[in-house]
């Protein structure tokens, strides 16, 4: 079987769970909204897949060549949103476009990588050396950084921390990964230590009441820290076979708040217990496995550090969602690729698939 | 290299998350599964309503009223919120307020509180109008006790509360459980098995604001049996209308049957007081020094003075001391052993029916003195003195007639002839309750009956006939009994007669009145009678603490038989 095929079927088995899940999170809900969100999930995935197809077929290498315009592109969009905030007072996360809310936010984790994986791939001219070895501290650090910085500081501000920490992460992971000098990294580690704590003034009120909240659900367990706890509790009252399809109570009957998105891993462990839970977790594992040993093998830069990091983002999406559902990382506004409901989420993930399909089959070419 | 790192902090991550689950479903599974139920599964319960206590016309003299409470379901704060401002309008308290109640009454998450008790039915049908509105916000109903003639008929009645542990301890086999609201006192404790209602209770999910969402049990409430008394409510009204704050008790009865028709005990409390669970009226209630607890009818004991001569004329007549002819007489005092014994008048010569209408002290010590101390005794107890009437009611007393063996072996004294003279006018040592008195005047009534004194007429309406039979013979010749009776008909109907004050009532009254010395103050004074005289339908006992004279208590059966008349029981 080839890698294409085995990645294919894990995003799809995902994706049908997390469609069942949906369904069974909204059976129970009245109302106009609840009635379409299954089959609306449905039709993103049918159209992620052909998308998957579709990037699996397309020569990633075209990426390289408009990678600025894409990105150019979504800076845009994001601060279209980030005005459109400020006009109407409030958090504002998405473009209404004609028939779905678009949220530019996802996409901007996937450029990030591209724009990141070509950024030091870069060779120079007179011998086909990496640049990046030789990088000073301006070009390693601080260029990059800045272009990655204005994405994330638009993310950040719509406000959406967890994808605005998603972008960053990327940015740490693929800085590591390139071919940069490790006292660069370090040097970033020590100046990130002395920034945390003046970052805290930048967050905002509820925000650092998730925080605060993290540490100790107790504090305000009707407040911040219900969500967190109604979460465990679903989780944990699963037992070991899970209460069965549709009869978790604890999404049923809304106790869980964002059940058909953030915390769909909650719906779904409640119903399908440790057992379906293990074997989740095992399929988002297996397909980052699946990445990385695509990226060993491919010899091309580019396409090494682009399926890099695009497995380590799915990677790092499903556990630090998966840990917060778990009580484990603090609730940030942060999808289960493939499973929560969302098309953006979704398209945007099959499309790194295919991408990442799409290397592991051309990768022989160079 | 820096590739396998990473992958390998990735791999080393996903096993964390692996390992927190098996800690989160598994090793505390137990836990997360009980706090998930807790969430969405409520007990409602379903109080059935207490048995309703009726008169013997079935009227209501205590039922149920239903209690409407707010109970709201914890949510997160911006949802109670605007829950409680929404409350706030509707119940008329202010937000602050129902925070501080909220906050009191909260215990955990998924627990309901009670915020507000017994809104009334207007507030509770426009909160459930309301209801879409008011997230998370139950109207919870409860059936109170209700007591529509607020303190008629408590002693009867007694009143409800919180079991406690005596009582607990005793009634655990019969399924009672702590805080559950029990009888006290009355016939609301001797019949709680009947009233009592069972709870039922529905098990239902609810969401996360507590809406309902499927039944997953069902169990019916059962209401309590209703239980009709003897008591009938007009004559009770009367009695306590008539009455004028002093203490005492009046009981009316059937002479026939053993019927309570009537029966009141002074000073009085309104049952309705344990319902609000008004903690400061009720000790006030207990710790009141005339007792308004005490059901004086059947538990309190006094000299029974005068209207104990009847009993001593049926012994000297039995016996053969004395006949209708025999004539003693009066002088104004009878000198027994060293002692000189005073008559309240000087009557100069009587016989029995004159002694009787007269209340002849010296008649009856002379009586009493052929008689004997232990025949008078055993006949006292012939008419049911010294022993428990049988009524269903707790905690009645059985009153004490003395006797020379008695007084040798507690008192280690020897029996004096004065003592004689004292128990033959029903002082020294000879206590009785009301409700003796007038089972005891009932034998004259009936001529010759001893009945026993009965409440229940029926129980879920089926009547019951146990106390019924029991009506025994008290083996006292007929003719006896009307020359007695003659004789309280001439304390009636005579003009020097001791209740002359209820001649001109338009019923022809029979009856003998008491004024029984007491150490403690003021004489007590009794009334005990029946009417009509020729056809006895009702036979009564007035009893006044400290009430100074026997004439004092007959006034008071008169209001009470002119009533009667007047709103045509009889």
């Amino acid at each position: 079987m080839s890698t294409t095929l085995r990645i294919l079927i894990a995003a799809v088995l995902i994706a049908v769970i997390g469609i069942l899940s949906i369904y069974s999170s909204v059976s129970r809900k009245e109302g106009e909204v609840w009635e379409t969100i299954c089959l609306r999930q449905i039709i993103w995935v049918a159209l992620g897949i052909v998308l998957f197809w579709f990037f699996s077929k397309f020569n990633y290498r075209w990426l390289w060549d408009w990678t600025y315009f894409i990105y150019a592109i979504v800076v845009f969009l994001l601060f279209l949103v980030f005005v459109l905030g400020i006009v109407r007072l409030g958090a504002q996360r998405w473009l209404k476009l004609a028939w779905f809310n678009f949220q530019p936010s996802e996409t901007a984790k996937l450029i990030t990588i591209i724009f990141l994986a070509k950024y030091f791939s870069m060779k120079s001219v007179d011998d086909v050396a990496l640049k990046a070895s030789k990088f000073g501290l301006w070009r390693a650090l601080v260029l990059p950084f800045i272009f990655v910085a204005i994405p994330m500081f638009l993310i950040i501000e719509q406000p959406d921390l967890g994808s605005g920490a998603i972008v960053f992460m990327i940015f740490f992971i693929m800085l590591y990964l390139s071919n940069v000098k490790l006292r660069f990294i370090i040097i970033f580690l020590v100046v990130l230590g002395f920034l945390i704590p003046l970052g805290w003034n930048f967050l905002r009120d509820y925000q650092r009441d998730r925080i605060m909240v993290f540490l100790n659900p107790n504090i305000d367990p009707l407040g911040a820290g219900y969500t967190v706890i109604q979460s465990k509790i679903a989780i944990g009252s699963g037992g070991f076979f899970g209460k069965g399809w549709l009869a978790g109570t604890q999404s049923q009957l809304k106790f869980l708040p964002e059940s058909h998105t953030d915390f769909i891993f909650a719906t779904f462990s409640e119903e399908r217990g440790f057992l379906g839970a293990l074997i989740l977790i095992g399929l988002y594992f297996f397909i980052v496995q699946q990445g990385v040993r695509i990226a060993e093998k491919t010899s091309d830069h580019y396409g090494k550090l682009l399926a890099l990091g695009i497995s380590l983002m799915l990677g790092m999406q499903s556990c630090v969602n998966i840990a917060m559902n778990m009580g484990l990382a603090p609730v940030v506004g942060l999808p289960l690729p493939l499973m929560s409901y969302g098309g953006s989420s979704v398209i945007v993930t099959f499309i790194a698939l295919g991408i990442l399909a799409n290397i592991s089959k051309t990768r022989a070419v160079f | 290299m820096r590739i396998r790192i990473l992958f390998f902090t990735v791999a080393v991550i996903f096993i964390f998350l692996a390992i927190s689950l098996v800690n989160l479903t598994l090793l505390q599974g137990e836990k997360f599964r009980d706090l998930s139920n807790k969430n969405c599964i409520r007990l409602i319960p379903q109080g059935g309503s207490r048995g309703k206590i009726l008169d013997t016309g079935g009227q209501l003299i205590a039922g149920s009223a239903i209690s409407y409470d707010v109970v709201v379901l914890p949510q997160d704060r911006q949802s109670l919120n605007k829950t409680f401002s929404r409350l706030a309008i509707t119940l008329g308290i202010s937000q602050e307020e129902l925070w501080q109640k909220f906050r009191r009454g909260y215990s955990e998450p998924s627990v309901p509180v009670a915020l507000v008790k017994n809104i009334g039915l207007e507030k509770a049908v426009a909160l459930e109008e309301r209801k879409l509105d008011l997230e998370g916000v139950v109207i919870q109903s409860e059936a109170l006790r209700y007591y529509p003639h607020a303190s008629l008929a408590c002693h009867v009645l007694g009143y409800l509360g919180e079991i406690d542990r005596w009582r607990l301890t005793k009634l655990a086999d019969y399924g009672y459980k702590t805080k559950d609201i029990v009888g006290m006192g009355g016939i609301e404790e001797k019949y709680d098995y009947y009233l009592r209602q069972e709870d039922g209770g529905l098990s239902v999910e609810v969401d996360h604001q507590g809406r309902f969402s499927r039944v997953l049990g069902f169990r019916p409430a059962q209401s309590g049996k209703d239980v009709q008394l003897t008591i009938d409510l007009r004559i009770q009204k009367i009695v306590e209308q008539v009455w004028e704050g002093q203490t005492g008790a009046v009981v009316i009865m059937d002479p026939e049957t053993g019927e309570v028709l009537a029966m009141s005990s002074f000073p009085n409390f309104d049952p309705g007081l344990f319902v609000k669970k008004n903690r400061n009226s009720i000790s006030d209630l207990f710790s009141d020094p005339a007792s308004p607890s005490l059901n004086r009818a059947i538990a309190g004991l006094y000299p029974p003075g005068s209207v104990f001569k009847p009993v001593l004329a049926a012994a000297g007549l039995e016996t053969g001391k004395i006949n209708t002819l025999t004539t003693y007489y009066c002088p104004g005092s009878l000198k027994v052993g060293r002692r000189e014994f005073k008559c309240w008048d000087t009557h100069q010569d009587q016989n029995l029916v004159q002694a009787l209408a007269h209340s002849c002290d010296v008649f009856f010590y002379k009586t009493g003195l052929s008689v004997g101390p232990q025949v008078l005794h055993d006949y006292a107890l012939r008419f049911g003195l010294a022993r428990p009437t049988g009524i269903e009611l707790p905690y009645e007393e059985q009153g004490f007639i003395p006797n020379p063996i008695w007084k040798k072996i507690y008192r280690f004294q020897k029996w004096y002839d004065g003592d004689t003279a004292n128990f033959a006018i029903g002082q020294g040592e000879v206590l009785t309750t009301p409700l003796q008195i007038c089972r005891m005047m009932a034998v004259f009534a009936n001529r010759g009956k001893l009945v026993t004194p009965y409440l229940i007429k029926a129980i879920g309406g089926q009547e019951v006939w146990a106390n019924h039979r029991r009506i025994s013979p008290a083996h006292i010749k007929n003719s006896y009994i009307n020359s007695i009776n003659q004789g309280m008909r001439g304390a009636v109907a005579e003009q020097k007669g001791t209740a002359s004050v209820l001649a001109n009532l338009g019923i022809s009254v029979a009856g003998k009145t008491g004024t029984a010395q007491n150490p403690r103050g003021l004489s007590h004074g009794w009334f005990t009678g029946f009417a009509p005289y020729e056809k006895p339908k009702y036979v009564i006992c007035v009893f006044i603490e400290h009430g100074e004279h026997g004439y004092s208590a007959a006034v008071v059966v008169k209001k009470i038989f002119a009533a009667m008349m007047e709103q045509g029981v009889f």
